[in-house]
């Protein structure tokens, strides 16, 4: 079994899933506007756009601003759950013994048929939000921020995948019948600076957010709500530091998942 | 005797609640965590749009408006949504074999829920404090915050408990729930003096409302209206703990002419 295959039965999954599943569909394609709408909302009752610029101190559009940063929280989500929760959801339905005895180690077997369907969600997302973008940006300068935002959703997710292995490997080792992780969602994505930049979160957060691979996503995206064409240098750099963490935390979750697939097999229990 | 036995009673309900609370540490922690950071992200993102000047107010009231939810959102879930669990493992009837009210069992759930909310309120402080550098257990009124806090403790645990008594014979779907969720957060975001004078009263009567302007109004994150608010609370805590208690008294009755059915809040 290649990895070919593993892709497409994450594939073929999926588009099941969706096709069976039209409630969870309709909800995947309202919530990134009901999280917008909301923040935004509360945004114009407390403040104005200018009191917004002069807190973040930089020249930024906030309804560009907090698009890339509901698609960022939203695809960085995504990982942390779809990898995270599948170890958890094959386990309460039996298949987990099956994914650790295959042919292919369980790391590549939960990432690979995962990211057709995180490449579908996060491209489904990005073209929820392109027309807003596009009215309030302006087509060329709006289609160059969309491509900012694509490119944070793309590598953003390589050392995402590695850190939501971990994650997995954590909640597997300490068997409890629910996810009781849940709560590093929303947490991971507070120290990230998902809403709030991270730079004004106090020194102790900001160095939870400095090893975080969601902050490096999420910061990326914003890139985007920068008034005027988005700066190449920061681009750059922020690659170059996702391209670093990807090898961080895969490394490292493919050594932790590696150890528990070897406890699990001479245990003979998960 | 009878007074022995009841005190025996409310030692075993007290004890089976806190003992629980030990087992599911790990969801509690979870749970407390969870939710705060979600409501937090939030009002975190929304702070960014307030001038510098009215930083401080905004944060005292983004953050009492965040405990007011969560005591709001925590009694009545904890509450009605721990009775579907009651009734699927048979411990209704039980109970009323027993000759104890299943619904008494129910109260103890203020031990998880006041563990829920004090430990979210702590952690939040430590957090936006830390960010907006604010004390935010500072308070202007303690005794306004304690009669804010029990009058909503009171007018959310009556919901959670007629929320119970309906869920053994009918199921409430859990997406309304969450939507209704996001109404409270919403009404009580809303700043009492924003509004227009003649609308002041007619919004304090809303379930939730006056309680959460109280505790505001002891965080200095308010004005006005202190009075009124206290009068409405109160009137609407008792409306909400009597129709609870006669709900739950029908309940009782439903359930021993026709059974209790599986199928519960959540």
């Amino acid at each position: 079994m290649g990895v070919k295959t593993l892709l497409k039965s994450g594939i073929v999954l999926d588009l099941y899933f969706f096709k069976n599943n039209r409630s969870a569909f309709v909800s995947m394609l309202i919530w990134p506007y009901l999280t917008l709408g909301l923040i935004l909302g509360m945004g114009a009752m407390f403040g104005s756009a200018q009191a917004f610029r002069q807190n973040v101190g930089l020249p930024v559009n906030p309804l560009t601003y907090f698009v890339a940063s509901t698609l960022a929280m939203m695809v960085s989500l995504d990982v942390m759950w779809g990898v995270g929760g599948s170890v958890l959801h094959h386990r309460w339905i039996g298949t987990l013994p099956y994914v650790l005895l295959s042919p292919n180690r369980t790391s590549v077997t939960l990432v690979f048929t995962y990211v057709p369907r995180y490449l579908m969600t996060a491209a489904i997302q990005l073209a929820e939000f392109a027309p807003l973008v596009l009215a309030v940006e302006g087509l060329s300068v709006g289609t160059l921020k969309l491509g900012v935002m694509a490119l944070a959703a793309t590598v953003g997710m390589l050392p995402l995948l590695g850190f939501a292995a971990l994650f997995a490997s954590f909640l597997l080792s300490i068997k409890e019948e629910s996810n009781v992780l849940s709560f590093l969602n929303p947490l991971i994505l507070l120290f990230s600076g998902a809403f709030y930049p991270a730079y004004l979160l106090p020194r102790w957060a900001q160095l939870i957010s400095a090893i975080l691979p969601s902050t490096y996503t999420i910061e990326l995206a914003r890139v985007a709500a920068l008034i005027g064409s988005p700066e190449l240098r920061r681009v750059t750099l922020l690659i170059g530091a996702l391209v670093a963490m990807t090898a961080l935390y895969n490394s490292a979750s493919g050594l932790v998942i590696e150890a528990g697939e070897r406890r699990a097999m001479r245990e003979g229990a998960i | 005797m009878p007074v022995r036995e009841d005190l025996v009673k409310v030692k075993a309900v007290l004890w089976l609640h806190t003992l629980r609370l030990w087992r599911y540490r790990y969801s509690f922690l979870n749970m407390i965590l969870s939710e705060a950071a979600w409501i937090f992200m939030f009002v975190l993102g929304a702070l960014l749009f307030v001038p510098s000047e009215r930083l401080g107010v905004a944060v005292k009231g983004a953050f009492w408006t965040i405990v007011a939810w969560s005591f709001v959102s925590n009694f009545s879930s904890l509450v009605g949504g721990w009775m579907n669990f009651f009734i699927s493992i048979g411990m209704v009837e039980e109970h009323l074999v027993r000759g104890f009210s299943p619904f008494r069992t129910l109260l103890g759930r203020v031990v998880t829920g006041l563990s829920v909310v004090v430990a979210s309120l702590l952690f939040m402080a430590a957090l936006v404090g830390g960010a907006f550098h604010v004390n935010l257990l500072h308070t202007e009124s303690l005794w306004l915050l304690l009669a804010g806090m029990g009058l909503l403790a009171v007018q959310s645990l009556s919901y959670g408990f007629t929320v119970a008594s309906i869920a053994v014979r009918t199921s409430v779907p859990n997406n309304l729930l969450e939507i209704l969720n996001f109404v409270v957060v919403g009404l009580l975001m809303v700043p009492v003096q924003a509004l227009p004078e003649a609308l002041r009263p007619v919004f304090l009567c809303i379930p939730y409302v006056a309680p959460a302007h109280l505790v505001k109004l002891a965080a200095g994150a308010g004005e006005g209206l202190e009075y009124a608010a206290l009068a409405v609370a109160g009137v609407e805590a008792l409306a909400m703990a009597v129709v609870a208690a006669w709900a739950t008294k029908w309940a009782i009755r439903w359930i021993r002419r026709n059974g209790v059915r599986a199928i519960g809040f959540w």
